[in-house]
């Protein structure tokens, strides 16, 4: 297969490495021309295009000789529609980039709007040869069905994103430990919502919460169901090499059933399904959230800005409470790969030159020039590693609004250091990070397929159905407009009928030609 | 050719004499063919398996596949049925409210007042959608909602509305009502304006009462109107307030709010299936043309009132 070609011939280079061994960055040579080189992009996203000045691109134009000029407009803030009218008016700029890439790249990649790279990545570009050889399960994820590689992506870094949270202060004031499996978290939760914790007078506790109410349904991973492991809702999972979809097993159908009976005792919102992005902000600064399941960084945060208003609050992350097997499980993690990132378009007179010089960001210099900012403005290297500076640290903006402000952190393809994110996680994050580290929570996450044109027909066809009566499905039970246990029966054949086992089937033979040794 | 040519001195003639016309007709004309006649050269892709890269006349043709796709799938043909029911009822319920609010708006006397209970009912109309689907999420909420409130001071039970398939249609036309009668109802107002005030005089010398006149005079003066309106609902008739119910639904109340657009927006553009998106607007397209035809015909039938 071309898809491993890369993979074999580098057997010379160390596969341990994730980076080659630079020398000092003041001696080495970036250069890809001699000459000055530009080249046009179109690198659009929700908040910015690539911006000609950025002070980043324009310390990578004097180690390169290469300049990036922006084509991009900000006429729109839909990159979907921007990428669309690019690829229609057929004029495409030297390299394109910006969200949503991969499936579009995948798409008109094959049908010649892109250059393939994995040749070009063998002959001229060390540094992306040995980042793939380390990580083939990345390279497989984000190439196209023929096999080929499109697009150079943003690679982000660290293992964890969401943890379960819970109010320590309410935990003390009902008289109960963290709860460690099903039946204790039952038990808090029954007492938070009775036992008054927030002290008011008022049975107005919600125990239960969820900014996104699909965070609720990967409680289903208690009772052994199962969700899809990545940071996508309603995904599919592998297990053992296998691709599964968790809305048809089990273990889903016991954990529904076991949620519904939650919601009706009335421990989870009531409102969780219109309560929406603010349920978290509004439920904590007012004391009536008990526990939520939502990102370490930000949900930590509120420890630092309710605790004005309500002194004792404590609201930790705490470790999976044990599953009806006994096992504890985190059904969520951070995406390995982005599918955002740049490719060569075929108007490119000069493909050689840009794979060098996209090779030149996953060099260490690079790399550090795209997470760090500049050396000696945004940070310095300490023992060799690069440390933001204190001004820029305290400076009162988040470090990912200064970062993209100068053209670091944005969605070029480059290799993101979670030394970054670390260096400004508050101290409640990191501790629950480190609860976390400590155990072997995570699944194995499901990282995406390429389909060839026949598969995607049968996907397109028959998925956005089934995908829909799962989810009406879903919440009637959760609700108790209808009984799980009652409608399983009936919920198989239905989605037989909708084309569950052909979508299963084209899943398993795009699965495999992906993936399968 | 003697004829010919003597037409054509006549329509040189005429143009130079009545330029200025046509130049006051031409945006318009330029509005249509840039914005409407020029797009329905795309709609060749509802017969394509589209590629954007392609373009549209690269993309192989493939008959009526997409039609086939859409019309084997239970939630289009749901979608189908619930978008002729809620355009129906909000049609039977909503059409009827700015007729009424225009008789009441025209039997006030005191302007002060008038003008200002006008205000209140226009203003909804300038809200944005999004901010009107937060106003009724918390309207109905359970814990903080008005309406709960209310019927919790009443003794009922508080009701999670927005997850109720059977609440969803009584609040997406309540909300719509609610939105734009008060506006809808100036041009009926416009129509009163313009009814002859000798038809009143004479009336009150005859002695009728202000009930009568309503009945006698306001109500069949502005009924060419009402038609022209109703004739134009009609045609709109598949057209659901399509953003409203985007950020209303929820998967549990799919059954009753699920229209074709949002069915559209999600099959179609959220998964990037623009020659199915096509289709079905398309198909909509045709139904709603039908129905501007017959309406417009029977009409011409029963009351000599027609667009055309």
């Amino acid at each position: 297969m071309q898809k491993l070609s890369i993979s074999t011939l580098a057997a010379l280079v160390a596969a341990s490495m994730t980076l080659p061994v630079t020398a000092s960055a003041a001696d080495m040579n970036y250069k890809v021309t001699d000459k000055p080189l530009e080249l046009t992009i179109h690198l659009h996203t929700k908040k910015y295009v690539y911006n000609d000045d950025w002070p980043v691109e324009k310390r990578a134009q004097e180690l390169t000789n290469v300049s990036l000029k922006n084509v991009a407009s900000m006429a729109t803030n839909k990159s979907e529609e921007a990428f669309n009218l690019l690829i229609a008016s057929g004029d495409l700029p030297d390299i394109v980039g910006g969200s949503s890439l991969k499936e579009n790249v995948n798409q008109y990649g094959p049908q010649g709007a892109f250059l393939p790279l994995n040749d070009l990545i063998e002959e001229h570009a060390p540094n992306l040869k040995a980042f793939f050889d380390a990580n083939k399960d990345i390279l497989n994820a984000i190439s196209a069905a023929d096999g080929n590689l499109y697009f150079i992506p943003y690679v982000p870094d660290g293992k964890f994103a969401r943890a379960y949270f819970i109010r320590q202060d309410w935990l003390k004031a009902v008289g109960k430990e963290t709860p460690q499996n099903i039946d204790e978290l039952h038990d808090v939760l029954v007492a938070f919502r009775d036992g008054d914790p927030n002290g008011n007078g008022k049975k107005d506790e919600i125990p239960l919460f969820a900014r996104q109410w699909e965070e609720l349904i990967r409680l289903v991973t208690l009772w052994d169901g199962r969700v899809s492991g990545s940071d996508t809702y309603h995904d599919f999972y592998v297990q053992d090499g296998e691709i599964r979809h968790g809305y048809s097993e089990e273990g889903y159908k016991v954990g529904i059933s076991n949620l519904a009976k939650w919601y009706a005792e009335g421990l989870i919102d009531p409102e969780v399904f219109t309560r929406g992005s603010r349920a978290r902000e509004y439920l904590l600064s007012n004391d009536l959230g008990g526990m939520t399941h939502d990102w370490f960084a930000s949900t930590s945060s509120y420890n630092d800005s309710v605790s004005e208003k309500i002194p004792e609050f404590s609201f930790k992350a705490f470790i999976p409470p044990e599953g009806i097997s006994g096992k504890r499980v985190e059904a969520n993690r951070r995406t390995k790969v982005k599918p955002e990132g740049w490719a060569i378009s075929y108007t490119n007179e000069h493909p050689v030159e840009t794979i060098k010089y996209f090779d030149f960001w996953f060099t260490e210099e690079g790399r550090n020039l795209s997470n760090f900012g500049i050396e000696g403005v945004h940070y310095d290297l300490v023992d060799g590693k690069a440390t933001f500076k204190p001004e820029i640290l305290n400076a009162g903006t988040p470090i990912n609004t200064q970062m993209w402000q100068v053209g670091a952190q944005v969605q070029r393809g480059f290799y993101q250091d979670y030394e970054y994110e670390r260096q400004w996680s508050n101290k409640h994050a990191l501790e629950g990070i480190a609860l976390y580290e400590a155990g072997d929570y995570l699944l194995e996450p499901y990282m995406g397929v390429a389909f060839v044109e026949d598969e995607k027909k049968v996907y397109d066809k028959y998925w956005p159905s089934i995908k829909t009566y799962m989810l009406e499905m879903q919440q009637a039970w959760i609700l108790g407009t209808s009984d799980v246990n009652e409608d399983w029966d009936k919920y198989q054949s239905q989605l037989e009928r909708l084309g569950y086992s052909k979508v299963m089937k084209v899943m398993e033979s795009a699965y495999e030609r992906q993936y399968g040794s | 050719m003697q004829s010919y040519n003597e037409k054509l001195a006549w329509l040189g003639r005429h143009l130079k004499r009545e330029w200025q016309i046509y130049v006051l007709l031409a945006p318009t004309l330029i509005w249509f063919i840039v914005f409407l006649y020029k797009p329905m050269y795309g709609l060749q892709i509802a017969f394509k398996d589209y590629s954007v890269f392609k373009g549209i006349v690269g993309s192989p043709w493939v008959g009526f596949e997409h039609f086939t796709t859409l019309f084997g799938n239970d939630h289009f043909i749901r979608a189908i049925k619930n978008t002729v029911i809620i355009s129906s009822l909000s049609l039977v319920f909503g059409f009827p409210v700015p007729i009424l609010l225009a008789l009441m708006f025209n039997e006030i006397l005191n302007p002060k007042f008038k003008k200002t209970t006008q205000t209140i009912v226009y203003l909804p109309h300038f809200i944005s959608t999004v901010i009107i689907a937060g106003i009724v999420i918390t309207a109905f909420s359970p814990s903080s909602g008005v309406v709960n409130l209310l019927l919790q001071s009443l003794g009922f039970d508080p009701v999670y509305f927005l997850v109720k398939p059977e609440w969803f249609r009584p609040i997406f036309i309540g909300s719509g009502i609610w939105q734009e009668s008060g506006f809808s109802s100036i041009v009926f107002l416009a129509a009163m304006a313009g009814v002859n005030p000798a038809l009143y005089e004479s009336a009150v010398v005859d002695g009728a009462s202000r009930w009568q006149m309503m009945w006698k005079i306001t109500i069949p003066c502005i009924l060419p109107t009402i038609i022209i309106m109703l004739i134009i609902r009609i045609g709109n008739l598949l057209e659901v307030g399509f953003e409203l119910i985007i950020l209303l639904y929820q998967p549990a109340t799919y059954d009753t709010a699920d229209v074709i657009s949002t069915y559209i927006y999600r099959q179609g553009l959220q998964a990037g299936q623009y020659d199915l998106a096509a289709a079905a607007g398309l198909f909509n397209a045709v139904v709603a043309f039908i129905l501007v035809m017959s309406a417009n015909t029977i009409s011409k039938r029963l009351s000599n009132t027609s667009l055309w």
